[in-house]
């Protein structure tokens, strides 16, 4: 659902889509260093691979984006991580189109930066909440992140797709209401990812 | 009168004979016509779900020339039937739902692009899967190159 194809958005949307790919790609490579490397190819495996799992739920088939989890464990570079992932999703599995790669990355992209954000200003509260520790934190933030991004990217296409002359509340619905197995499965996926690497490996997870 | 006879037998015996000769060969030349009478489309995303309720344009092509000749929806199978245009045997079907959309040609006198859909299997492409492993590893390795590159500048 959130790969859009070629041939339904205007000319000026996907080029727009391009012009912000590029210029948070350029970014975010500059912020790039090499021990980070290893830990990019091996989330965009992930990524890559994440959109093959489907869920059959009513009417249509959905699969899983992790754009959440790419958010929380790589921070800034989650958007290349994206962006390599859809470039190849569409070269090796015909997913969504060549001209709408830029869009598509922002539409997914941008949520994964979103729910980084979430991430980093949730487990850098200091308050004291009832989650007191800081691993507890991460699960519950990594959680919400996961989540929000899948919802935000949904939000994305159905704003897009009101320029195709589609219904936007009829689309957002349809499509929220088709994917809320994956926001709960991503949710609880980055969650529990997240928690799992603040145990064995806390370095692992983006902070910074 | 006795001619007049003659005659009458004469012209009745050529009628027979005439009658007869011709049975067996109709004087009506025979048109066969073969006409497929309905075509089906059927819509599935990558890994074998059906699109439902998907909206579908079917263009017919006649020397060259598209126009649209039908529009409609998907039923719960993925399936769209409609009827082909008499002398028009090259279609383009565009199926689309929320974002996703492919497209077909269609061809009568070549079997209907069945072959194209039986290629595409429904399970998991794992060829491609292995091909983007080893793309991803090319792609880290030159990224570690040029970084490093640049810290030994």
């Amino acid at each position: 659902m959130v790969h859009i194809s070629d041939g339904i958005l205007a000319p000026w949307l996907l080029g727009s889509g391009w012009v912000i790919t590029v210029a948070i790609l350029a970014y975010a490579l500059s912020k790039m260093k090499i021990d980070d490397v290893p830990k990019l190819s091996v989330i965009t495996a992930a990524v890559f691979v994440a959109s093959l799992i489907h869920i059959q739920f009513g009417p249509t088939s959905v699969h899983f984006i992790l754009n959440g989890f790419a958010g929380v464990m790589l921070g800034v570079l989650a958007y290349p991580c994206i962006f390599i992932a859809l470039t190849m999703q569409f070269f090796l599995f015909q997913h969504g189109g060549l001209t709408t790669i830029g869009i598509n990355t922002v539409n997914i992209g941008v949520p994964a930066l979103v729910s980084y954000l979430i991430f980093r200003t949730g487990t850098g509260l200091s308050i004291r909440t009832k989650v007191g520790n800081t691993k507890h934190r991460m699960v519950l933030f990594g959680a919400i992140g996961g989540g929000l991004a899948v919802m935000l990217s949904l939000a994305f296409v159905a704003v897009e797709l009101i320029t195709t002359g589609e219904q936007f509340l009829e689309t957002a619905v349809l499509v929220v209401g088709t994917h809320i197995p994956i926001i709960a499965v991503e949710a609880i996926f980055t969650g529990v990812i997240v928690g799992f690497f603040a145990t064995v490996a806390p370095d692992l997870i983006h902070k910074r | 009168m006795k001619a007049i006879r003659n005659l009458s037998v004469f012209a009745l015996v050529l009628i027979l004979c005439m009658t007869l000769v011709c049975l067996p060969a109709s004087a009506h030349r025979v048109v066969v016509v073969g006409q497929v009478h309905e075509m089906q489309v059927m819509a599935y995303y990558g890994g074998g779900a059906p699109m439902v309720d998907a909206n579908v344009e079917i263009y017919a092509i006649k020397n060259g020339q598209e126009e649209l000749y039908l529009t409609g929806k998907t039923d719960a199978e993925g399936l769209f039937y409609f009827e082909p245009k008499i002398g028009v045997s090259e279609y383009r079907a565009v199926v689309e739902a929320t974002g996703h959309k492919g497209e077909e040609f269609v061809n009568l006198t070549a079997g209907a692009g069945v072959a194209g859909a039986e290629q595409e299997g429904t399970g998991l492409p794992l060829m491609q899967l292995f091909a983007g492993f080893g793309y991803l590893l090319g792609i880290a390795g030159i990224a570690m190159l040029l970084k490093a590159r640049k810290m030994e500048k």
